[in-house]
């Protein structure tokens, strides 16, 4: 279930980052021009995935259409437009548009704009000179799957070992398992260690799989040394089991330790940078945030999967995580019992 | 007789509460131990001290002759703990689960010969959650010998069950009396702590109010015998002469003409019937003193579930 959501989560704002494919609605073509122009510019609207295109040969109906929200808009080519060798020949498309959909008519208007900005520059032999150089920080040729992906790295540590741990210990109490244990030899330090080592092998083949999908299916950029992606794993998977621990400690009942763990995981997974930078947070929130036992590791991680940095580059990320391990891990030696006394 | 468990002055403190207030007993090697009480009344709680499960305020528990103070961990291989609920992995199978804890030991009893024992081999592969009640707690008093243990504690194992599979567990019990262990039992089933126990403590709010062997309890209590009678429109003067020789109960249960007499001595018991007799009654029974009976003196309430 969590990953289902944060998948859809993720899903949802790569198409509002630009990557989607969806098309914003219908629009009725009109083209009364027989020239290649004409032809042209019918062509890459039909191609383009952001209109559906559904042609007519008159006007009549375009006006209902767009009051039905049949279609968003309507555009008129007129008789030999694109027609060099006709000087009179018109130069004007018109667009039919209702003025209360401004977000689909601004994908439409840009996208005419921009062909038209082209076509004007053919047809005055102009040259561009003024144009973009594309630079990023990293040399590293990235998307914006590979910042989430580390990302994803992160919350799927977080949510299986808070959770996991938290949920599965206060469930063993509640079902007397804990007790039932401690009237054998076996020492309360051996089936914690037990229980950790077992999940660190879950953690380990959750990690290989999420590398090996988002490599090979999502076609994702890992320029670091896989060593010591696996080593920052291991590391926060322990950090966030003794987190798992604290809670276990404290919650007395199942029910008790899934919120507990929901109120800590969901801030975490929005405010520690899983799946946007937080440093585009307001100034006082992102003074706060950066702490947050997430946030540290993920840019570790990042640093590492992304631009192949050591991970402690900048000691201060590695200090805070082993910060909060040692307040973790002093407060269930403190709080956690196995039984109730 | 060997002494291999020997509590003195325990008491356990919640708040202003002793929940154990001041107990004392001892357990023979090889007998059937009872701790007799309601629901609160600090069985469970006493038992949970000696296995080490809860601290006490003040006392002193020696387990075949070590002092608990200096950590229970050295003799936790000699002692089978069952818990009142029963306390297994859902995600193991019975064979699986024997294993697991006998690991916890340094030695493990072979899992087959258990589980036959308790007539749960065919379901070696099953999950604690597949089982009826009756067989989860079979299993789990067959989990607490796993280490094969000189002690074995079991806290209520048979509450909730129906009357088979409770004597179906009274001769899992004997069972392991047989194989010479000694067995410290909590109840509240009088019928159960009379059938299966050498010696009973009875509990009431933390403290013990009685203890000794299981019959010599029995035949202290006030009134050992009891008459059961049924006679149709019993007359008033007919019953001043039943009320001067015993506790005449009428309506017993709520029905009508069902009357229970409890007497001091035979004698008593003589009399009473002749005079039965002539009253031609529909049916006479005559019953001696139970568990319950001594309970209900001490007491002074009924036990409840």
């Amino acid at each position: 279930m969590e990953f289902s959501f944060s998948f859809n989560f993720h899903h949802s704002l790569w198409f509002f980052f630009g990557g989607g494919n969806k098309s914003v609605g219908t629009v009725t073509l009109v083209n009364n021009s027989k020239t290649e122009l004409a032809k042209n510019i019918e062509k890459s609207l039909t191609d383009s995935p952001l209109f559906k295109i559904q042609e007519q040969d008159n006007t009549k109906n375009i006006e209902s259409d767009i009051r039905k929200n049949k279609i968003f808009a309507g555009i008129v080519i007129p008789k030999d437009f694109g027609n060099f060798r006709n000087p009179s020949a018109p130069k004007e498309i018109t667009v039919i548009y209702d003025k209360g959909n401004s977000q689909s008519n601004g994908v439409l208007f840009n996208f005419l704009n921009q062909f038209l900005t082209q076509l004007n520059f053919k047809v005055q032999n102009a040259l561009s000179i003024f144009k973009i150089k594309e630079e990023t920080i990293s040399k590293n040729d990235l998307t914006y799957f590979d910042f989430v992906m580390a990302g994803l790295l992160g919350l799927a540590l977080m949510n299986s070992s808070i959770i996991g741990i938290a949920i599965s210990i206060t469930k063993y109490r509640e079902d007397k398992i804990l007790k039932r244990i401690t009237t054998t030899p076996l020492q309360t330090w051996k089936f914690l260690v037990a229980e950790v080592c077992s999940r660190l092998i879950v953690n380990f083949i959750q990690v290989s799989l999420i590398l090996l999908i988002a490599v090979y299916a999502f076609k994702a950029h890992i320029y670091g040394n896989l060593v010591i992606i696996y080593a920052l794993a291991i590391l926060g998977a322990v950090l966030f089991q003794l987190i798992g621990f604290v809670i276990a400690s404290i919650a007395k009942t199942t029910d008790a330790a899934q919120g507990m763990a929901t109120a800590i995981t969901i801030p975490m997974m929005f405010l520690a940078g899983v799946f946007f930078p937080i440093d585009s947070l307001p100034k006082w929130l992102f003074s706060i945030v950066q702490f947050l036992p997430l946030a540290p590791l993920l840019r570790m991680v990042r640093a590492t999967i992304l631009e192949g940095l050591s991970p402690l580059g900048n000691p201060m990320n590695f200090y805070i995580v082993l910060a909060w391990i040692i307040i973790a891990l002093a407060l269930s030696i403190y709080k956690f019992r196995l039984t109730e006394e | 007789m060997i002494k291999v468990i020997e509590v003195k002055e325990l008491v356990k403190k919640y708040g202003p509460l002793a929940a154990v207030d001041n107990v004392s007993f001892y357990v023979l090697k090889g007998e059937v131990f009872g701790l007799l009480g309601e629901n609160g009344a600090g069985k469970t709680t006493s038992l949970e001290i000696i296995e080490g499960l809860r601290k006490m305020n003040s006392g002193h528990v020696e387990i075949l002759g070590h002092d608990i103070k200096r950590g229970i961990n050295s003799i936790k291989n000699k002692i089978g703990v069952q818990l009142q609920a029963s306390a297994y992995y859902e995600f193991l199978t019975l064979k699986e689960i024997l294993e697991l804890f006998g690991n916890f030991y340094g030695k493990s009893l072979d899992h087959e010969e258990l589980l036959e024992m308790v007539g749960l081999k065919e379901k070696a592969k099953s999950y604690v959650t597949q089982l009826s009640g009756g067989q989860k707690q079979r299993f789990s008093i067959v989990a607490s010998l796993i280490n094969d243990p000189e002690i074995v504690f079991l806290d209520e194992p048979t509450t909730g069950l129906d009357p088979i599979a409770r004597r179906n567990l009274w001769d899992i019990i004997n069972k392991i009396r047989k194989q010479g262990k000694t067995i410290i039992i909590t109840t509240h089933y009088m019928e159960e702590a009379e059938f299966l126990c050498d010696r009973i403590a009875i509990m009431d709010r933390g403290k013990i109010i009685a203890i000794g062997k299981t019959k010599e309890l029995i035949e202290k209590a006030q009134n050992p015998f009891k008459i059961n009678f049924i006679i149709r429109n019993l007359k008033n003067s007919d019953l001043a002469r039943l009320e001067k020789l015993g506790e005449l109960i009428a309506d017993l249960g709520g029905k009508k003409n069902n009357y229970e007499i409890h007497l001091k001595t035979q004698k008593c018991v003589n009399k009473i019937l002749a005079i039965i007799h002539e009253l031609n009654p529909e049916s006479v029974l005559v019953k001696s003193a139970t568990l319950e009976d001594v309970f209900v003196e001490l007491t002074g309430k009924t036990i409840k579930e």
